[in-house]
């Protein structure tokens, strides 16, 4: 051993994690029975939840990762809730950029429906 | 005869575009004018209105120079046009100067007809870094579309029905001009460009805030480079 991974990992940090990933889970589920989390951008939520979740019933996925890239196993826990992070905030960009998207054509329309409307009230067909 | 549409996109221009359509008017009153008001704040529309010889279409809030001109394309082919004219309005673009371009464009062998700024007396002197940024991305549009653009940023222009058809469908929303001639590209249609003389501006200041030319450079650099590899429908060409 290096001395940088430790073979079992601690009984606090794993309850740490099943009691975040219960938690974030029920409270992604509420949020969608109450209607205010849309079920498309609830999965990212859920698998985060649910891959959380695998990692705390079976902590050994977390110190076979740090002996693999010789970290200590917080820091692969670390990065691992970071790159979920990072996942999210991307499918938010994408969202926001789709919805700036359709808000432009939606402007163009109403804009030129306005004008089609005042034309036909300047001039109305007999 | 082409029925012809100069597009106007306004943002804060009650001072000038009053004389530029009454220009229009007696230079060239075959042609149907259409002022897409981009949300200004001052007496635009009222003026536009004033001259009884312009359509207005007024966006509810600022949508920017790209997404305004789209309003009038998608007008254009709405309203049954065969081209569209681009002109500014704050009267630097030689409105007497459209019927070449529309010459050019009937000669069917180009989709888009660029008024090249050779002689450039606009009194309006960019920073330098700007000047080289836009020199830089000039030549690499130039360069990518096969040639023969020497002034790719210029918003006086004139497009056919299958130019406008491809520019109502995408668009980009801030400095459009030079992406614009990549996407023309990318649809297989083709630009040519003649020179014209740019008028200095009438009056005022300019309200077009010049871009900060880093930003300017990244961000038409990245959306040209994008451009590039994205899938494109190619128009179905028939004759116009």
């Amino acid at each position: 051993m290096d001395g940088y991974t430790q073979t079992g990992i601690q009984t606090a940090h794993r309850l740490g994690i099943l009691g975040l990933s219960v938690l974030l889970l029920a409270v992604v589920l509420e949020l969608v029975r109450r209607g205010y989390l849309k079920e498309r951008y609830a999965l990212l939520w859920l698998a985060t939840a649910g891959l959380s979740l695998l990692v705390g019933a079976f902590p050994s996925i977390i110190t076979w990762l740090a002996h693999l890239f010789n970290f200590q196993y917080l820091t692969v826990l670390f990065a691992m809730y970071f790159a979920f992070t990072l996942a999210l905030v991307l499918c938010f960009t994408i969202v926001i950029s789709r919805l700036a998207e359709r808000n432009r054509e939606l402007t163009q329309e109403v804009a030129l429906l306005a004008h089609k409307v005042e034309q036909i009230e300047k001039d109305p067909p007999p | 005869m082409p029925r012809v549409l100069v597009i106007i996109p306004a943002y804060n221009e009650e001072e000038t575009i009053g004389d530029v359509i009454a220009a229009l008017r007696s230079h060239s009153p075959e042609y149907n004018v259409l002022v897409i008001d981009d949300g200004s704040h001052d007496r635009t529309a009222e003026r536009v209105r004033a001259t009884g010889h312009a359509a207005l279409v007024r966006l509810p809030y600022n949508l920017g120079i790209g997404g305004a001109m789209q309003t009038g394309f998608k007008y254009a082919i709405r309203q049954g046009y065969d081209i569209a004219i681009q002109c500014d309005a704050d009267g630097q673009h030689p409105v007497e100067q459209i019927p070449s371009l529309v010459e050019r464009l009937s000669r069917n062998d180009a989709d888009v007809v660029i008024g090249s700024r050779y002689v450039a007396d606009s009194g309006y002197t960019p920073s330098l870094s700007r000047r080289i940024g836009k020199s830089i991305l000039s030549r690499l549009v130039d360069a990518l579309i096969g040639g023969g653009i020497t002034d790719t940023t210029s918003g006086f222009r004139a497009m056919n029905r299958r130019a406008l058809e491809v520019f109502a469908d995408r668009y980009p929303d801030d400095y459009p001009e030079a992406e614009a001639l990549v996407i023309l590209h990318m649809c297989g249609l083709r630009a040519v460009e003649i020179p014209v003389t740019m008028h200095p501006r009438k009056g005022g200041v300019t309200s077009i805030k010049p871009p900060h030319a880093a930003y300017y450079m990244v961000k038409v650099g990245l959306a040209i480079f994008v451009d590039l590899f994205r899938t494109t429908k190619r128009t179905t060409s028939g004759e116009p």
